[in-house]
């Protein structure tokens, strides 16, 4: 895998699930987190077995961001535009969650490709409520025209407390992510990969890719940024999205990979470091095995198996 | 915002099967075959030809590093593809390649559960006999590679007893039964703490039913393809099988009425597409059996599971046996067979109450003799 999904897996595999037993009316009740804080809570009860109510609750919003109503501008028409009569916006939400859906099943289409169509696009929620701010701005692009009534710069959520921004002009969009770690190696394993990123973007195969940079040092377009978003210890990356990037169904994929894009990364900073101790432990291997083949042979060897692995874990747990 | 807020992530790796989940739901989101599926061709590439394109293949070999599959989705490309080796993370309990298991966790946090492990609490379990070291060595791939904020690697056969842990009933002493995929145990549990000296292993577990119903199929000349038998007795294991009372009278019912206890198993063969099927018969209820009778299974090991489970407790500490032969918990996929439970407890009260009637007429002649005496 080396792109995310847009859809949650497991929200799928309960709708499809659903689907096939719908008769059986099995009370439901589930809840869980995925990255960026992305909460889900999933319900059914057994009297109403058609009716199933999905509640989102999003990332904190950090103070430069619109937000109307609990949600991201533009949200609301998303989701209406998305799922049509299926799915109906409760208001208020449930407790805690900053979206409820009531899902019908028996609203859904009885065309078997056109249903899965429909619940996988339910799955991928996050992708319409997150990412609608983005697309709208990403849509006038594919126009070649700014929204109206729009900042000169728009910052979206994008974490939690953290957000990227948008410079939107009528021919090109200039997306950027200031990049923040936890863990110090993080850090140093992210700027590296950032680094190669951009370069990776210079080989010919990609020629018609948007154009990035990543710099220490915030890009002259945040200047008026508020200073407390500027705090990044990974430096900042910056797309240039022209056009040609978001015609017709490039639209979706483009809004789902930038509003992503720090969990991209973070995922392949941890690939990297277990790509790492996969090294380590092979380097270890072949060296206990240099130090066996070098001890005399008259020296018998009265070591079990279990003591012989006592001893690589013990290297490997030095740090190198 | 601290991970407290936020529900702990459970895995639980078992040689079979990983479950996993988020803290405070009833079941887990999601249970696959603990498998990895990793694609090769291009490490052997990298080392054989020559130098001069060192960066391309060494790309190549970072990018192979990504193309793995695990659960049901790496045994679909196994089949469809030769590239893809299937590694086993797993064996008899204990994890036994690393490199396997860091992906299999990879592939669990980032595809399967989608969260950042960065966010959660984890709780892992382990096998009760697992050594510290390895435990120190799960734990150091948690915080380092994945920078978990905390965890907790738990006895499974703890947090079984935990399982039936409520408000009204709060009983932390037992002997939790727990047979896996690849492994057996009985382990006595006191307060929460396992009494490791008494735990009793059975090298007889899930895969060792699964083998049983191969070989009997096989033998019984089952028009199986080769390469599929293994899949289909596991299947049949996990469809058809269950417990009997006694061998010889359900052999006879079974010759009585054929058409009522013979199933049919259908399926396709991999390599041309035929449909074919075959005849499940004995094998439902002598897979089970050779947890009560292992002598129809193998030679080395002969000691029925409600024995182990009386000796066991019987090497407890006498205060604790009491309570131990009171709460006997069943764990593991292998205690799901129809009946199973039931059998065990009618074998292992057969047990006891032997025992106590020849101590009562060993102590009635005690008492008679110094009567009379």
């Amino acid at each position: 895998m080396i792109l995310l999904q847009s859809h949650s897996r497991f929200l799928l595999q309960t709708l499809l699930n659903r689907l096939q037993n719908l008769e059986k009316g099995v009370e439901l009740d589930h809840h869980w987190v995925e990255f960026d804080d992305v909460r889900y809570h999933i319900q059914v009860s057994t009297k109403n077995p058609h009716l199933l109510l999905l509640s989102v609750s999003l990332p904190t919003p950090p103070p430069e961001t619109n937000f109307v109503g609990g949600l991201p501008f533009g949200a609301i028409e998303a989701i209406k535009a998305a799922y049509g009569v299926v799915v109906q916006i409760l208001d208020p939400p449930r407790d805690g969650f900053n979206l409820t859906l009531k899902l019908n099943f028996s609203k859904l289409p009885p065309d078997e490709e056109y249903k899965h169509a429909i619940l996988v696009k339910i799955a991928s929620v996050r992708e319409v409520v997150l990412g609608a701010p983005l697309r709208v701005i990403l849509k006038n692009l594919a126009l070649r025209r700014v929204a109206p009534n729009m900042d000169q710069l728009v910052a979206i959520v994008h974490r939690s407390n953290e957000s990227l921004f948008l410079f939107p002009q009528a021919e090109k969009v200039t997306v950027m992510f200031p990049m923040r770690f936890k863990d110090s190696v993080d850090t140093t394993l992210a700027t590296s990969f950032l680094q190669e990123f951009v370069d990776a973007r210079r080989t010919a195969g990609l020629n018609n890719a948007p154009p990035c940079l990543w710099s220490p040092s915030p890009p002259l377009e945040l200047n008026e940024a508020p200073t407390e978003a500027l705090s990044a210890n990974a430096g900042f990356v910056s797309f240039v999205i022209f056009p040609r990037h978001v015609e017709g169904k490039k639209l979706d994929r483009a809004v789902w990979n930038l509003s992503t894009f720090h969990a991209y990364v973070s995922y392949h900073v941890k690939c990297s470091e277990g790509f790492m101790h996969t090294r380590m432990r092979r380097r270890v291997e072949s060296l206990i095995q240099a130090l066996d083949r070098a001890k005399p042979e008259s020296k018998e060897s009265k070591k079990t198996a279990t003591s012989k692995s006592f001893k690589g874990k013990v290297c490997v747990s030095d740090p190198f | 915002m601290d991970p407290t807020s936020r529900p702990a992530v459970v895995i639980d790796n078992g040689t079979g099967y990983t479950k996993m989940g988020f803290a405070g739901n009833v079941e887990p989101c999601f249970t696959l075959p603990t498998v990895v599926a990793v694609n090769e061709s291009f490490l052997n590439q990298s080392r054989s030809s020559s130098k001069s394109n060192w960066l391309a293949q060494h790309s190549a070999g970072v990018m192979a590093d990504l193309d793995y599959f695990i659960g049901d989705e790496a045994l679909a490309k196994s089949r469809s593809s030769n590239i893809y080796n299937l590694s086993y993370p797993m064996r008899h309990g204990q994890v036994e390649n690393w490199d396997a298991m860091e992906r299999y966790w990879q592939q669990c946090i980032f595809n399967y559960l989608r969260c950042d492990p960065e966010d959660h609490y984890f709780l892992l379990t382990e096998s009760p006999l697992t050594a510290p070291e390895t435990r120190e060595y799960r734990g150091e791939i948690m915080f380092e590679t994945f920078n978990v904020p905390g965890l907790y690697i738990a006895v499974n056969s703890v947090l079984a007893l935990a399982a039936g842990y409520t408000t009204s009933k709060c009983e932390m002493t037992g002997v939790v039964v727990d047979v896996g995929d690849g492994a057996t145990h009985v382990v006595p549990v006191a307060d929460g703490y396992v009494i490791g000296s008494s735990i009793k292993s059975i090298p007889i577990a899930g895969k060792d039913v699964t083998h049983f119903i191969q070989q009997l199929m096989r033998e019984r000349g089952e028009k199986i393809p080769p390469e599929d038998s293994f899949e289909v007795a596991r299947q049949v294991k996990e469809m058809h099988c269950y417990t009997c009372s006694d061998i010889v009278k359900e052999f006879n019912k079974h010759d009585k009425e054929p058409a009522k206890y013979i199933k049919q198993w259908r399926g396709i063969k991999p390599k041309t597409g035929a449909p074919y099927s075959c005849d499940v018969g004995y094998e439902r209820f002598l897979g089970p059996e050779i947890f009560f009778n292992p002598e129809i299974y193998s030679s080395d090991f002969t000691t029925p599971l409600p024995v182990v489970i009386d000796k066991c407790i019987q090497s407890a500490p006498i205060d604790t046996r009491r309570a131990l032969y009171k709460n006997i918990v069943l764990s593991g996929g292998s205690t799901m067979f129809k009946d199973f439970h039931r059998r065990l407890q009618r074998d292992l009260k057969k047990i006891v109450d032997t025992r106590v009637l020849a101590s009562d007429a060993r102590l009635d002649g005690e008492i008679k003799v110094r009567i009379f005496g």
